[in-house]
Parts: structure tokens; C-alpha cells; sequence
């Protein structure tokens, strides 16, 4: 009779086994199609981390084919527990592009695209995560906090993040992950901008798992279990309001100390507005898939077909001297963001290139784009002079325009219009 | 007599045609008059558009919406999101979408109405939804709009208050009632590898349904 439970046990396993990894199977293909319809745009058709818009992301999306993951409950150097990455894609990454996905997908799609891009490395077929045992932590109580400031100091973490904690610290301007992409350091008065969540169970977990792939290291070694859960509490307690919390004297405040960083920083300025602004999606060539071609940002020749004007090649807009903006002017850089006038007084068309708009920036934010622009290594890539379509093509294009009613398209073309010479010494 | 008369008649009226023609031609050159309007006027007429926040009662959310709005001026969201008159973007009719069409690799689009109309425009998104387009491109179907057609990647660039100061400055627009179509997926580009814009005096907004 024994036996026969036995056997009878075994079996069900076996079957069980069976039927759990064909369910795996036939989740792949359902995983793949999720990923192809939702996560290519960032992550890429073959999850490296580098689709269309990964370029223009800070942080960049995640390489899944490395299997280092940056939010997890699991062991430094471990590979993320299924719940980790479910968690992830539920709830998304704050601070980062990555959306919350559970108000789109279900919990089964959600399930077998996590199913999907843990197929992308080889490293889960290899490994198994640790889990990490998690204790009641510390409460949190004004000695807590005072411990965890000298925790906060003892561990360096002013190095990055600043003394302030606001993420300024002196090595963070040429902050960069493992595959020298560009990064932040987090400002840990802005918990919402914590990836993986804000409370001090999620705090603590960062210290005691680092974040795989970036500067965080694990701090599971040079510190003890209750100095980790004091350190987070006393991040917990340097959080500052968000705007969306904020009455109108502390709005004011908030926005006098961001204009007073602009002032006191202007070339960070400059870099972000030629980001948010978007600069950089035109000033830089773009290949047949529409990613950023490497070693080119900023460095022009986007081929911009404006029917029936002509053809406009995005203008280089590093420091180069021959190529580029190193030889022009302050004045002769604002005259073109704001007014449209090349430096041989061509006017260029009120659209793409938005000068009306970029004329409503404020004298000191356009200061601080010209001081980003000259901080801009020089690329050499010689973009052609625009072309004018000839005088009849042009008149027959208006003809249709304006008495046929077509609107004719505006063409942006992959590839570099320029001849690149490389970066200069 | 009556043959030189002809004549004179003849090269008048050749004359006259001539000269028609070349109107018409300095016409279809000069129209629309991107070159005879000044770049300073063009920017004034810029500034003008975006409507102030001076009317917003809370001085907290007026202040917020006033850095939103500088956002969105400075940006240029009325670059796409313009409505179209007869002659070219009507500017009184701020980001009430329409003005263009996009073919991309994976969907043709048109500019959305941005203004708060709660059937056409960002009235019937929630702010999550609003500051997911923003932050991440992505629809409230799921749907990952091309990177290069809306700039989104750039704008989550922006920190998540001041993408919370675009919304609510959105959010105060005056309501217009335009309906712009839903993204159509598919890939309608004509030139391979290219991405296309249609842009010039068109609505391609969806006209309203007869009465």
C-alpha cells in the first residue's frame, strides 16, 4: 500500500514536471508576442537594451541578455527572482522610462513576458537566484535616523549621492553603468524617483543587494544588518515633498533653489534642456532601425527632405572647428536657435527646426545651451549645405500644395548626409 | 485701322496674361510667407499663443502651471499639436492637434488634441495616463508610440514635477472640440526607411459628424 502512494506520488511529479515545463513552452511564444508588441520601442527586438529609443533614455533600458538585474531580493550577484522581475514590470521602474504595465497587461502576460526575456540569458537556464533571508528591520526613530547619518558618512555614500544626499556628489558627472552608458545618481531627497520603491524595506534591500550593473555596490560586507536598516531610515527621513504635495510658499521655494542650480551650474542646465528639448533627436544620423549611430550625438546629418523646399542636413552641432559649432559665435549659435539664420545668413524654414518657439527661452537658458554646446567633445562630420529644389520643381510643388490641397511629405532619412572624419584629439 | 487696333489689343492682352502668370508665380513662391515675416515676429506671435495662468486662483498651482507652460511653449508642442486654419497653423486654437500626420514604421498617427475636451481631447485621460505618454510614450492599449514620431524619449528626460507642471497647465488649456483619429497600425511609408510627415494646410482631424 505504501509503495503504491509512493509510486503514486512519484508519478504525479513526474507528471507535474512535465506538465509545468510545456506550459513553459507554449508561455514563450505568448511572452515573445507581448515583448514584440510593448518593449522592442526600448529594449529591442533581441533585448539587448538598445531599441529606437534607447538612446535618449537615462538610464538606459535594461540589457536582458546579461542577466544582471538591478532590483531584487536576492543575493549580490544573484539572478533576480521571478517575483522580482514580475514585481518590475508591474509596477514599472519610478525614475525611469519603464511604465507600470499592470494597468495595461494581464497578470498572465505579464507572467510569460517574464517567462520570455529570463529565455533571453543564458544565465537562468545556468543558475537559480538566492533569495536573501529579510529580518523585521528597525523601526524607525529620531536615534535610528542619527545612526544612520553616521552610517551614511562612514559608508561614503556623500561620494555620489552628496553630503546633502542630493545626488551631486563630486563623481557624478561623468556617472556611467557597466556598459558606459550615461546614469544618475539617485537624489535621495526625491523618493519617488526611487526605482525600486521608497519605503525602508526597499531602501534597505538596495544596500544589501547593490544594484547590479552600476556603481552601487552591495553593502552587505562593510556593514551590519541593523547599521543597513538605520542608514535606511535615515534616507527615508531626508525625503522632501514632491511639487504635487507642495502649498504655494513651498512651490516658490522649490523653483527659486531650481533656477539658483541652473545659475550655479549652467552647463548641467544646457545639457538637459538640448535633451528635453530634444536637440538631439535631429542633430543626430540615425541608422535603418532608427537608433543613435554610434560615436555620432549631436554631430548632425540627419537628411531632412522638406517638399517642395529642398533638402536640409542637420547641422553638427559638437565643438569641432571645421565641422561643427567651434568657430562660431555665442551670438551666431543664439541667432540660429532663436531667429533661424545660419552663419551666412540663410533663413531656414519656421518648421522642423522650431525657432519661434526656442525664441520664448529665457536669455539665461539659452546662455547655458551655448555653455553645453562648447563642452560637447568635437566630432568631425562635414554636413552638406542645404539644397533648394530648382525654381520649377518648387513652383509645381507649391501648385500642388497650395491649389491641389496635397500636402506633400516631410521625410526624415536614416543614415549619415555627412562625411565623418571621427572624433578629434 | 481697325488691324493696328487689333494689334494693340492682341499684345495687351498678352501682356496682361503675362503678367497674371507672374503674379501667380511670385504667388505659389511667396505663399506661405515664411520669408517675408520676420523671425522676431514669428516668435512673438509664439509667446502669444500659449495661453497665461494668470486666472488660476490657488497661487500653488498657478505657479506650477506657470513652469509648465514654459515648458510647453519652449518645447514647442504646438510644432505638431496645432490646429490648422485655411492659411497654416491657427495659433488661437492652442494645441488643438490636427495639423499633421506621421507615417512611422509601425503606425501612421496624427497630433493629438491636447486641450482638455472631455470627449476629444485630454479630458478623458486620467493623469496617469497623460504623464505615461510622457514619460514613457506609451498608450493606455499598450501601444509604444514611435520614438521619432512624438519625441517622447526626450521628454522623460524632464523630472517627474516638471512633467506633473506640463500636465497641469494641459489641464488648464481652454477646451476645444477637435477629434484626431486613433494611431492606424501598419507601415503606409512611401520613401523605404524614411520616417514621413504630412504637414502643410490640411486638418487631419476627423470632421464632425453631419447634424
Amino acid at each position: 500500500m505504501r509503495a503504491i502512494v509512493r509510486y503514486a506520488a512519484v508519478g504525479a511529479t513526474v507528471l507535474l514536471t512535465i506538465a509545468a515545463a510545456s506550459v513553459r513552452n507554449l508561455a514563450q511564444p505568448r511572452g515573445k508576442a507581448v515583448y514584440d508588441a510593448h518593449c522592442v520601442e526600448c529594449h529591442g527586438d533581441a533585448g539587448k537594451g538598445d531599441g529606437p529609443a534607447s538612446g535618449f533614455l537615462t538610464p538606459r533600458p535594461r540589457d536582458f541578455t546579461t542577466g544582471k538585474y538591478k532590483i531584487r531580493t536576492t543575493e549580490t550577484g544573484s539572478l533576480p527572482s521571478d517575483d522580482d522581475l514580475v514585481q518590475s514590470v508591474r509596477r514599472g521602474l519610478y525614475g525611469t522610462t519603464m511604465p507600470a504595465w499592470d494597468r495595461i497587461l494581464s497578470d498572465d502576460e505579464i507572467a510569460s513576458v517574464v517567462d520570455y526575456i529570463k529565455s533571453l540569458s543564458p544565465q537562468f537556464a545556468a543558475g537559480s537566484p538566492k533569495p536573501i533571508a529579510i529580518g523585521p528591520g528597525i523601526p524607525s526613530s529620531s536615534d535610528s535616523i542619527t545612526r544612520g547619518r553616521t552610517v551614511y558618512d562612514k559608508l561614503q555614500c556623500g561620494k555620489c549621492h552628496g553630503t546633502d544626499g542630493r545626488g551631486t556628489g563630486a563623481v557624478t558627472t561623468s556617472f556611467e553603468d557597466d556598459s558606459r552608458q550615461p546614469l544618475r545618481a539617485a537624489d535621495l531627497t526625491e523618493p519617488w524617483t526611487f526605482h525600486g520603491g521608497a519605503t525602508a524595506r526597499d531602501i534597505y534591500l538596495r544596500f544589501r543587494t547593490g544594484m547590479a550593473g552600476t556603481p552601487m555596490p552591495s553593502f552587505a560586507d562593510a556593514a551590519t544588518d541593523a547599521e543597513m536598516w538605520d542608514l535606511a531610515n535615515y534616507v527615508v527621513s531626508i525625503g522632501r515633498k514632491p511639487v504635487w504635495s507642495m502649498g504655494a510658499d513651498e512651490v516658490t521655494a522649490l523653483y527659486a533653489k531650481l533656477d539658483a542650480d541652473a545659475q550655479r551650474d549652467p552647463i548641467k542646465r544646457g545639457a538637459h534642456l538640448v535633451q528635453a528639448l530634444g536637440c538631439d533627436v535631429c542633430h543626430t544620423p540615425l541608422d535603418e532601425r532608427k537608433r543613435i549611430i554610434p560615436g555620432l550625438r549631436l554631430a548632425g546629418g540627419l537628411l531632412v527632405r522638406i517638399e517642395p523646399f529642398g533638402d536640409f542636413p542637420t547641422g553638427n552641432l559638437t565643438s569641432d572647428k571645421e565641422t561643427g559649432l567651434g568657430n562660431w559665435s555665442d551670438d551666431e549659435i543664439k541667432r540660429v536657435i532663436t531667429k533661424g539664420i545660419l552663419r551666412d545668413g540663410t533663413r531656414l524654414l519656421p518648421y522642423p527646426m522650431d525657432y519661434a518657439s526656442y525664441s520664448t527661452l529665457k536669455p539665461e537658458d539659452l546662455d547655458a545651451i551655448v555653455k553645453y554646446l562648447r563642452t560637447v567633445p568635437p566630432i568631425s562630420n562635414k554636413v552638406p549645405r542645404p539644397r533648394w529644389t530648382p525654381l520649377p520643381a518648387f513652383l509645381w510643388g507649391k501648385f500642388k500644395m497650395l491649389i491641389l490641397g496635397q500636402d506633400p511629405p516631410m521625410a526624415f532619412f536614416p543614415g549619415n548626409a555627412g562625411t565623418p572624419g571621427g572624433p578629434r584629439r | 485701322m481697325t488691324s493696328r487696333l487689333a494689334r494693340v489689343l492682341k499684345w495687351t492682352a498678352i501682356v496682361v496674361v503675362l503678367l497674371a502668370l507672374c503674379g501667380f508665380a511670385a504667388f505659389l513662391y511667396n505663399i506661405p510667407p515664411f520669408f517675408l515675416v520676420s523671425p522676431e515676429e514669428f516668435g512673438n506671435q509664439m509667446a502669444a499663443a500659449a495661453p497665461t495662468v494668470t486666472d488660476i486662483a490657488d497661487p500653488a498651482q498657478r505657479a506650477i502651471a506657470e513652469r509648465g507652460r514654459y515648458i510647453v511653449m519652449t518645447t514647442g508642442c504646438i510644432g505638431c499639436h496645432a490646429r490648422n486654419g485655411g492659411q497654416g497653423p491657427d495659433l488661437t486654437q492652442y494645441l488643438a492637434g490636427g495639423a499633421l500626420q506621421i507615417r512611422a514604421p509601425h503606425a501612421t498617427y496624427v497630433s493629438r488634441n491636447l486641450t482638455p475636451d472631455k470627449e476629444t481631447g485630454l479630458g478623458r485621460r486620467t493623469d496617469d495616463e497623460v504623464l505615461r505618454v510622457l514619460r514613457s510614450g506609451t498608450f493606455s492599449d499598450g501601444h509604444v508610440v514611435d520614438a521619432t514620431a512624438m519625441p517622447w524619449a526626450s521628454f522623460s528626460n524632464w523630472t517627474e514635477e516638471d512633467r506633473y507642471a506640463v500636465l497641469v497647465y494641459l489641464r488648464h488649456l481652454k477646451p476645444i472640440r477637435h477629434a484626431t483619429p486613433e494611431p492606424v497600425k501598419g507601415n503606409a511609408i512611401t520613401i523605404p526607411g524614411a520616417i514621413e510627415q504630412d504637414y502643410g494646410g490640411k486638418d487631419y482631424g476627423v470632421p464632425d459628424a453631419p447634424k
